[in-house]
């Protein structure tokens, strides 16, 4: 079935015309994002159970965005009434010059920026999906989750809990200005296993999660998870401290992802270039990996939970070539980073909500497939580890360092899975170095959205990430 | 508009249910260099519904749903009605929500949002910059939230009270290098004096990491700790003493017995507050209608007494738990210098601090360091990464005399953690 657009928001588009046209006197660009994304969460453990209807990304709420003397400006409001639109100019107006009075005052200069251009579009994408998250089968999710959780506890002595979830999102954004109207409706779910173990006083966690585009009809896969969970907890408390030091590594794809999202996802957003934030900015058409790296950003690289048609500014969605045998060749950017960098937006203008501004964000950050065997890959290292978990990342686009915090490493010695383990393990490195000691990278691929990413540490949006399994160079801790 | 909400719930056939609106007004300025780039301002309001539902067997379902202001009446009842089939789909065991509880208000009241804007914007023009070390980019978001709990028992709650953050980006550069420092403050209202310090002092680290060395290998360490990524350590410990932490046993904490088994370092005292000055975090009661209180939940190293969500604490058999806000750490025994004594390495910037309260696994890859070693020299250092376990250093941690604020908590300036490993980027 497609996911059908919003009837809310569809009511609402005369009265949003409107609020434009009354705004278009006193300002030079006029633009209004609507949302209105329904959601279901089902949270099970073995000591609390619970259905909501709240995920990461749901929201219904309206932003405007005008141009006045060079200088952008935005209103999020929540109670846009369609029979009224006079009523939002007004409060708009009375708002935004407030500020302007307060910032004259204090004798704030503005970052002055071109008008955005409003070529004519009309769109409508409905997405397909097997099932709407206001129409799941809720019982029979419950009872999916709750089989798991019980499952799990069942696979170990040592469970403390054990963890399942369910989200989904059914998304609708309407973008409107004088001359475009966009639509977009599309749902993606996302879940997680996650098992606890506890021993003499020492406890462990391994997850395991799944996303998709899609409805909660992908959760059929979450049953298969749990085993993989609990095996890995356990593993962990057998696991053994890492020696700090430089060694061969293998990423797993999950760990691949996590290293393309900071290397080169964050490295090259180009709102980063407008303030002087990113080195990429220095290093376009030079090496910055080994010829075995190529890697791509854009909603339309992947199916997965930011697989959107428009991004928030009403760009469509883009499939950037980032880096291309190890040469970068190019960067994403919102839309006005792009006008003031005088380049082309990609589609990757993102806001955590209709309440917060737009930055150039990520969407499917993704390493190309190579030609090796993930047993090749194995059978080649003297002695490193296999890295699997993805915990944590965070970059530093201004000097390329890169910290990984993952879950364990598997010990390689001699072409050969020891089956010794050492965790947690903390990967860290010159992102060059990294990508430049890639020496194989396997024929298969996974992609991962199960997570969230922030700017700082803020303004958290969905992305996916992935590639296939990468052997390379690393320091670990 | 809360009174339409309570009559949805009041007719929906739960068993006990609670509503929570919190409106915000808000205005955000975004700077790059001093120059403004783009100036918001938001008034919305969230609203959430939650039922509870009997079983026949005994057992309690739960649901929850967030609903938008522009909801109908006739759709509000739809979602309500939902919910109450969604909650008879899960079990949990039975508790009783929060009732009314006499509390004393704590009258914050939020300036109006130019004068706290305009306090930002001028503390930030008057940050005293240098040809090498300067403020790359800036955020200032300022608010005033007004929130309402209401529940099925009687709680009837509204707290009003100033949101602010600021979101800071530093650079310093020394031939044609660069590099950038980044803080996000969290607080009540501007604080001037406060800000301008921790800036510059900012300013003072980007400009000794340009010219640090790469972190040696250092092995087994002290690791001693002077800026936010400290809260991290005492964070454990506040999860440590939450209720679900507790009843999963994923928490070794019990009443009375020493969080350690032998203490040779300082003894840890952690205190619940009501209110700290300037804090975005002073309420009179919990988000479930539960007052706080100023109480001591760890003393000398001993916890006093669980904290957490209503369901939790009552799995535990707590009836006066709340689920804490505003906290404090005592200061130990030595003086900030005192403590900064040997071979240890003082790190004042991590990429990612991290204290995991599940695994009690420590992290972090270093920014800036400074490696002492003990004969008197003093090297800042940079990469590499500092790693240990909680587990290992609550017996041996050393906090300074002295404290300091950071958002809602005030911890010592100084903190020391005996036991911790440091993988460099060279040979040591």
């Amino acid at each position: 079935m497609k996911a059908p657009f919003s009837e809310y928001l569809n009511g609402l588009l005369p009265g949003l015309r409107r609020l434009i046209e009354l705004l278009e006197p006193d300002y030079d660009y006029v633009s209004v994002l609507s949302t209105d994304s329904k959601g279901l969460t089902v949270n099970i453990s073995q000591h609390a159970k619970a259905v909501g209807n709240k995920t990461m990304t749901t929201e219904r709420g309206t932003v405007v965005r005008v141009r006045r003397d060079g200088l952008y400006s935005e209103y999020a409001l929540d109670r846009f009434d369609a029979r009224h639109p006079e009523l939002a100019a007004a409060e708009i107006g009375e708002a935004l010059s407030q500020q302007l009075k307060l910032l004259k005052a204090t004798g704030c200069q503005v970052y002055e920026t071109a008008a955005l251009s409003d070529e004519p579009l009309e769109l409508l994408v409905e997405k397909e999906t097997g099932q709407l998250p206001e129409e799941a089968e809720l019982p029979a999710l419950v009872e999916r989750l709750s089989a798991i959780s019980d499952k799990g506890m069942g696979l170990s002595e040592h469970m403390l809990d054990c963890m399942a979830r369910a989200q989904s999102t059914h998304i609708c954004k309407l973008f409107l200005t004088k001359n475009r109207c966009l639509r977009q409706s599309y749902v993606y779910s996302e879940g997680m296993v996650a098992a606890i173990v506890g021993r003499d006083g020492q406890n462990k966690m391994g997850y395991r999660s799944m996303s998709a585009l899609g409805g909660p009809e992908v959760f059929a896969k979450l049953s298969d998870k749990v085993e993989e969970a609990v095996r890995d907890a356990e593993q962990m408390l057998d696991a053994e401290r890492i020696v700090p030091g430089e060694y061969e590594i293998i990423t797993s794809p999950e760990v691949t992802g996590l290293i393309a999202h900071e290397a080169f996802g964050h490295g090259v957003e180009m709102d980063m270039f407008v303030k002087g934030r990113a080195l990429g900015a220095d290093y376009i058409d030079k090496r910055v990996g080994s010829d075995l790296v190529t890697m791509h950003e854009g909603a339309l690289c992947a199916e997965d939970v930011t697989s959107y048609a428009f991004d928030d500014e009403g760009t469509l969605a883009g499939d950037v070539v980032e880096i291309e045998h190890g040469i970068l060749k190019a960067g994403i950017c919102d839309a006005i980073s792009a006008l003031r960098l005088g380049t082309k937006p990609t589609g990757n203008g993102k806001r955590e909500n209709f309440e917060h501004k737009v930055y150039t964000r990520m969407t499917n950050t993704i390493f190309d497939s190579g030609t090796d065997s993930l047993e090749d890959m194995i059978r080649s290292v003297k002695f490193g580890y296999l890295l699997e978990g993805m915990e944590s990342g965070m970059e530093d686009p201004k000097h390329w360092g890169i910290q990984c915090i993952l879950q364990m490493g598997r010990e390689i010695r001699d072409g050969k899975l020891t089956g010794k383990i050492v965790s947690p393990v903390i990967m860290t490195g010159y992102v060059p170095d990294l990508l430049g000691n890639i020496s194989m990278a396997s024929t298969d691929r996974g992609v991962f959205g199960s997570g969230g990413c922030g700017k700082g540490h803020k303004e958290w949006v969905k992305v996916s990430d992935g590639g296939p399994y990468l052997k390379t160079v690393g320091r670990l801790g | 508009m809360m009174e339409k909400y309570i009559g949805v719930l009041k007719a929906c056939g739960a068993d006990a249910w609670e509503a929570v609106s919190t409106k915000t007004k808000g205005w955000e300025f975004y700077f790059i260099g001093h120059r403004l780039d783009q100036n918001r301002a938001k008034n919305v309001e969230h609203v959430t519904l939650k039922v509870y539902k009997k079983a026949e067997d005994g057992s309690l379902g739960v649901a929850s749903a967030e609903v938008a202001p522009t909801e109908t009446e006739e759709s509000l009842r739809k979602i309500v009605g939902n919910l109450v089939y969604q909650a008879s789909l899960v079990k949990n065991k039975p508790y009783l929500l929060n009732g009314p509880m006499p509390f004393t208000p704590l009258g914050t009241k939020p300036e109006p949002l130019g004068d706290s804007s305009k306090a930002f914007l001028e503390t930030m023009a008057g940050i005293r910059e240098t040809e090498t070390e300067y403020l790359n980019s800036y955020e200032i978001f300022t608010s005033q939230v007004e929130r309402r709990l209401v529940n099925s028992e009687g709680v009837d709650v509204t707290e009003t009270y100033p949101s602010s953050m600021l979101d800071v980006v530093v650079n310093a550069r020394k031939d044609g290098h660069e590099i950038e420092l980044y803080r996000l403050y969290k607080l009540g209202a501007c604080d001037s004096e406060q800000l301008k310090q921790d800036i510059e002092e900012l300013m003072k680290f980007g400009k000794d990491r340009l010219s640090a060395r790469p972190t040696p290998a250092l092995g087994s360490v002290p690791a001693v700790f002077s800026t936010d990524a400290a809260l991290e350590i005492y964070n454990y410990l506040l999860d440590n003493l939450d209720a679900s932490y507790v009843l999963r046993r994923m928490s070794s904490f019990a009443l009375g017995k020493p969080i350690a088994e032998s203490i040779e370092g300082d003894r840890i005292t952690l205190r619940s507050l009501r209110e700290l000055p300037n804090s975005p975090s002073n309420f009179a009661c919990d988000s479930e209608g539960a007052p706080i209180r100023d109480a001591e939940l760890i003393r000398d190293s001993v916890p006093q007494r669980y904290v957490g969500s209503r369901m939790y604490a009552q799995y535990l058999g707590l009836e006066d738990a709340f689920m804490v806000s505003n906290w404090s750490v005592s200061g130990g025994s030595k003086s900030a210098e005192e403590i900064r004594s040997g071979r240890f390495l003082e790190i004042v910037e991590f990429s990612d601090f991290q204290v995991d309260s599940v695994t009690g696994s420590i992290f972090g890859e270093i920014r800036l360091g400074y490696y002492h070693d003990g004969e008197g020299n003093v090297t800042p250092v940079t990469g590499g990464s500092l790693s240990g376990n909680m587990a290992e250093n609550l017996g041996c941690m050393y906090m300074s005399r002295e404290v300091r604020r950071y958002a809602d908590a005030e911890i010592p300036c100084v903190t020391r953690l005996e036991k911790m490993t440091v993988s460099g980027v060279e040979q040591a």
